[in-house]
């Protein structure tokens, strides 16, 4: 462990992290605490992508239905945790609902299926804009904090519990077993492994993570919206930011996610080019860094 | 073992259709416990599509696999690998982020999602296989830094992992040195020992005679002949498959006369599929007007030769086209150039009609010369005229190959690379193909080299011939010094 | 009444979907790649089209033909700065090379997008009919320009179709989608024949924005719905199948105008996504796809 340059980058990286209330004013704290809901829907977008190498177009279908869950059932009277729990169920629901017969299409049909669940969702929300506000988005009664250092907390914590949990699941057996059906589900199988089964499951775990992630993020914001929360943007920035960060890394969606809602907020004084900027060093590094800037920094070494 | 012993793997009318094709046509077989048996059979011949049927990677169409007496025919795979069989494939694809230690852990995880950690045996038996395979030196180190006899070794250690009582092996000896045979042979049998029942799948006998108890062979999808090695070897189906009938020679002795200048001179050619080395100083000529057979079993190297000719593989030593280097020039350049190859895997247009293909072929001539050339191709290939408006990939297979060799002619090449024209072909189709070739010999000054595993077939044209085996040229020399020197050691 | 209506405007909108449409399907055909800056690039041509036309008197006519050229020089930098170099790279595995293009295009389509709304801003912007008035069509008023570009569109298929089917680099285009590696042996680089694709495709493309920009108006918040209109069309119709993509441009043209009129505007994309769900479920290979 101590050997590992991982160990030595995350030690300082969560110190400064966990310090950050002292040193930052509450406006960069604000973007750190969008960053790091960021980093949980990258980190489980990660998994399925990286691991069990499904290409899923689609997270914000899950994130989503736990953001709007969690919403609608706050709105009915709900304690915030109840929300959070109940949300997630709904976003794990649909997820099975979902994969089951989307997983029986390979390649760019899975990805094609899980895009177009996007676009109904949107559609969904905008036909019942009675119950859901529609484009103009649904308000929540409560909020996690009015303040800008418990949010943060909020959020830090959140990603230290779900990186850590989501970290170790990748490096546990089941981690093997999923970067074996992604990369040879043939030869997965005949190494006697249910490759339906685990890649549902790595499904299942990923809507979990991403529904939760999209039900704080509402508490935090107050409100839930097609742009905030299901928008194909959103899209585009969690699977840029983990090409970006590194893919097969979990922990380099996290990067990502922090790189480009922090430029994109560092560049603001340029204006409308900003999004232009950030998007132009991502494609270089997509082009020149294929493994992304953690990948590249943790990569093996030659003789290892 | 005793031959009474009930049998371990008991298949029976085994069927597989691709659409209208039959891969695989009853086919039967059992392996009892430390049995060994061999499945051989040229490419096509369906004997890798038995192996996929075995493991549940193919569904049968018909027939019974029994696994100690469970028949698991249709089963999906990753329950036949649970009740006892694994494979070791032929390329392997390990984790490459992962250690060998680690991919051999891997093999012996439990099928469950609630297991986080490997149970504490598991580390000491993943080290206990690493050592019998003998990757214990290496079992820190990374897939991709290990030489390829290791990969072969890794993907052995991971279906020993399971305790199949049946393992399926694919070439197992494709790509090694004689060492590494050795070693990998020993391995094998300790299966035997073991009481474990093992399939064998390969090109040809002789690779694996001195490991099986029986062997069967396949051709077209059906069952031809099955034996001890040697009664297998000796077969006359078999011979005639691999070998055809009796072999017939009529170098033309005029063309030494002419000699001179070679017009393709390939050097030391060496050519590598990552670790594995597919051709070792390789180095053959072919001069302006001669037909050259280059003879081999299938997986010797004659595809990477005649790829590498083409531009198509990375390679190192020299290949010098009418006195110039063909290094840096790309595959479609070399092909206007005058090489035109006409691949072994036929590579037609199969939605396309089979004018439109030869049409293709010939867009590179002016259009009173592609008249010309289509109306000779024609009267060479008359089915060719019969079937003019038809889709390329509705020919049966005898009509596809002579459409890959017509349109392969419209280009006019000075130098036409001929891969396996007789692959998967019926005799009598063969008879017309050997015909047409002949007829091209006689009537045109075209230059041939062609590459077959059917010596039958390749020797009857030729002028010279060459004997590729394990990635090197082996002999040289004349057709009609082949049989006497070369003639029962080739099988 | 209503019913002509609907088949006059629902056939001159499918019409121009399809000719966008059309170079997607063809990109991805002969050339394995799906273009996610296609929204981007329709959208510069009719933005570009109005500036001259609107700006430097370069008149309807001239104004659109500045446009396809826009369209045109678009495509061949997503050619030569963003697919070249992820298809050459040689630290992208094969086998995930279909991602990467995904990802850079997308990073394009928004450095494109994010571009033009910079220099132009995001209003929409209408370029001037190319030829003014309405007729009737059988008592339905009908703008001249909606006819002329129902016209148009239907003419450049016409004539991609000859292109394919009746000439010699049709041929070679088509043998293209069905096997590149033969395409290489009977000596024809395919390095030429995909600078060929990617000019008919920046040609399309660039056309179908400027028809777009005269028709109902472009603005650069559209690029992102404009991909993915083609995208659905041609996953509806099967990947690389061109007719196929006609007859899905149809089909979400008709279901949306048809939506649109009888049951309420905002509900216009609705229809085409559930077609396109029970397609992907029943058929994933498309109306008329291949595989």
């Amino acid at each position: 462990m101590l050997r590992s340059p991982l160990f030595w980058l995350l030690v300082p990286t969560l110190l400064l992290g966990a310090t950050a209330p002292w040193w930052l004013g509450a406006y960069y704290l604000g973007i750190f605490t969008t960053a790091y809901y960021f980093g949980v829907f990258s980190m489980s977008w990660d998994l399925l992508f990286g691991y069990a190498g499904e290409v899923n177009f689609g997270p914000t279908f899950l994130i989503g239905l736990g953001a709007y869950g969690a919403g609608l059932l706050n709105n009915a009277g709900w304690p915030i945790p109840l929300c959070l729990a109940g949300g997630s169920i709904i976003a794990v629901i649909g997820g099975v609902a979902l994969a089951l017969p989307a997983l029986r299409l390979r390649g760019p049909y899975f990805g094609l299926i899980t895009l177009v669940a996007v676009l109904l969702l949107i559609d969904c929300i905008v036909i019942f804009a009675g119950v859901t506000g529609g484009e103009i988005g649904m308000m929540v009664p409560d909020v996690l904090s009015i303040s800008a250092t418990v949010n943060y907390w909020y959020a830090f914590g959140f990603l230290v519990v779900c990186g850590t949990i989501l970290f170790i699941l990748s490096r546990s057996s089941l981690g093997l077993i999923l970067q074996a059906t992604g990369q040879d589900r043939i030869e997965a199988a005949a190494l006697g492994f249910n490759v339906t089964k685990h890649k549902l499951a790595a499904f299942c775990i990923s809507a979990l993570f991403s529904g939760l992630a999209g039900g704080m993020l509402v508490f935090y914001q107050g409100t839930a919206s097609v742009d905030t929360v299901v928008d194909l943007s959103i899209t585009v920035q969690i699977i840029i930011a983990v090409v970006f960060g590194g893919r097969r890394t979990i922990l380099g969606g996290v990067l990502g996610s922090i790189f480009l809602i922090l430029f994109d907020e560092l560049l603001r004084p340029l204006g409308q080019l900003n999004t232009f900027v950030v998007s132009g060093i991502a494609l270089l590094v997509v082009l020149l860094l294929p493994d992304g800037v953690l990948g590249y920094v943790l990569r093996p070494r030659a003789s290892r | 073992m005793s031959a009474t012993t009930p049998p371990l793997l008991t298949v029976n009318g085994l069927t597989k259709r691709f659409g209208g094709l039959v891969a695989v046509k009853d086919i039967g077989f059992r392996i009892r416990p430390g049995e060994i048996l061999g499945l051989i059979g040229p490419n096509g011949s369906g004997k890798s599509t038995v192996m996929k049927l075995v493991m549940g990677i193919e569904k049968p169409n018909a027939g019974t696999i029994e696994l100690d007496g469970t028949d698991i025919a249709g089963w999906p795979t990753h329950r036949i690998a649970r009740h006892g069989v694994g494979i070791v494939f032929q390329h392997s694809r390990p984790l490459h982020r992962q250690t060998v230690l680690e991919n051999i852990k891997l093999a012996l995880l439990p099928d469950s999602l609630f297991k986080l950690a490997a149970e504490p045996h598991v580390e000491k038996r993943a080290r206990a296989i690493a050592e019998r395979v003998g990757l214990a030196d290496v079992i820190d180190r990374r897939p991709a830094t290990l030489p390829f006899a290791d990969l072969r070794r890794l993907e052995m250690a991971k279906a020993l992992a399971r305790n199949p009582k049946v393992v399926l092996v694919d070439e197992p000896f494709a790509g090694l040195t004689a060492a590494e045979v050795a070693t990998f042979s020993a391995l094998i049998d300790g299966f035997r020992n073991e009481g474990r029942a093992v399939l064998l799948v390969d090109h040809n006998v002789k690779s694996v005679a001195a490991l099986v108890d029986r062997v069967l062979a396949m051709y077209l999808g059906e069952h031809i002949a099955e034996g001890s090695a040697d009664e297998v070897m000796s077969n006359e189906t078999v011979r005639r498959v691999y070998i055809g009938g009796a072999i017939e020679t009529h170098p033309r002795k005029d063309l030494d006369q002419r000699g001179g200048e070679s017009l393709l001179d390939v050097r030391d050619l060496e050519v590598f599929y990552g670790k594995a080395q597919a051709l070792q100083k390789v180095s053959i000529h072919v001069r302006a007007g001669e037909f050259v057979s280059v003879v081999g079993l299938n997986g010797a190297g004659k595809t990477t030769l005649f790829n590498a000719i083409s531009g198509l593989v990375p390679y190192t030593g020299e290949i010098r086209w009418d006195g110039a280097a063909l290094a840096g020039r790309t595959p479609a350049s070399i092909a206007r150039g005058g090489i035109v190859q006409c691949p072994e895997t036929r590579e037609l247009f199969g939605t396309m009609s089979v004018r439109e293909n030869l049409d293709l072929g010939g867009q590179h001539l002016p259009p009173a010369e592609r008249d010309r050339q289509l109306a000779w191709l024609l009267e060479l290939f008359p089915i060719l005229k019969a079937r003019a408006g038809q889709a390329a990939g509705t020919l049966s297979g005898g009509e596809q190959q002579m459409l890959a060799i017509a349109r392969a002619l419209m280009m006019q090449p000075r130098l036409l690379i001929l891969d396996e024209p007789t692959l998967g072909l019926a005799p009598v189709i063969l008879e017309q193909l050997s015909k047409a070739l002949a007829r091209l010999r006689e009537t045109t000054p075209i230059t041939v080299l062609l590459g077959e595993q059917n010596v039958t077939f390749a020797l009857p044209h030729a002028d010279r011939v060459y004997v590729v085996e394990h990635a090197r040229v082996v002999w040289e020399g004349d057709p009609g010094r082949f049989a006497a020197e070369m003639g029962t050691g080739y099988l | 009444m209503l019913a002509l209506q609907i088949l006059i405007d629902g056939f001159a909108i499918s019409a121009l979907y399809g000719l966008g449409a059309i170079g997607f399907t063809l990109m991805f055909g002969v050339c394995g790649v799906l273009n996610l800056a296609h929204g981007g690039i329709m959208v510069i041509a009719g933005i570009i089209g109005w500036w001259a036309a609107a700006n430097y008197g370069a008149g309807p006519y001239g104004g659109a033909a500045i446009g396809v050229l826009a369209g045109l020089v678009a495509a061949y930098v997503t050619y030569f700065a963003i697919i070249r170099p992820v298809q050459r790279s040689r630290a992208i595995p094969k086998e995930e090379e279909e991602i990467f293009v995904l990802t850079a295009t997308l990073l394009w389509g928004i450095m494109l997008q994010v571009g033009l709304d910079y220099l132009f801003s995001n209003n929409p912007v209408t370029m001037r009919s190319m030829i003014p008035g309405v007729i009737s069509l059988a008592g339905v008023r009908t703008p001249r320009n909606e006819i002329l570009i129902a016209v148009v569109c239907w003419v450049v298929i016409g004539l991609l179709t000859l292109l394919v089917n009746r000439t010699r680099l049709g041929k070679q285009l088509l043998a293209a989608s069905i096997n590149p590696r033969a395409l290489t042996l009977l000596g024809f680089e395919l390095s030429r024949i995909y600078m060929v694709v990617w000019t008919i495709y920046g040609l399309l493309a660039g056309l179908a924005g400027v028809l777009l920009a005269s028709f109902i108006g472009v603005s650069s918040a559209n690029a992102g719905a404009l991909t993915a209109s083609a995208f659905t069309i041609v996953i509806l119709g099967g990947l690389g199948s061109v007719p196929g993509s006609l007859i899905a441009a149809y089909v979400v043209g008709y279901a949306e105008t048809i939506t649109a009129y009888l049951i309420a505007p905002t509900l216009r994309p609705i229809p085409a996504l559930l077609i396109l769900v029970v397609v992907l479920y029943l058929r994933p290979q498309g109306l008329l796809g291949r595989r």
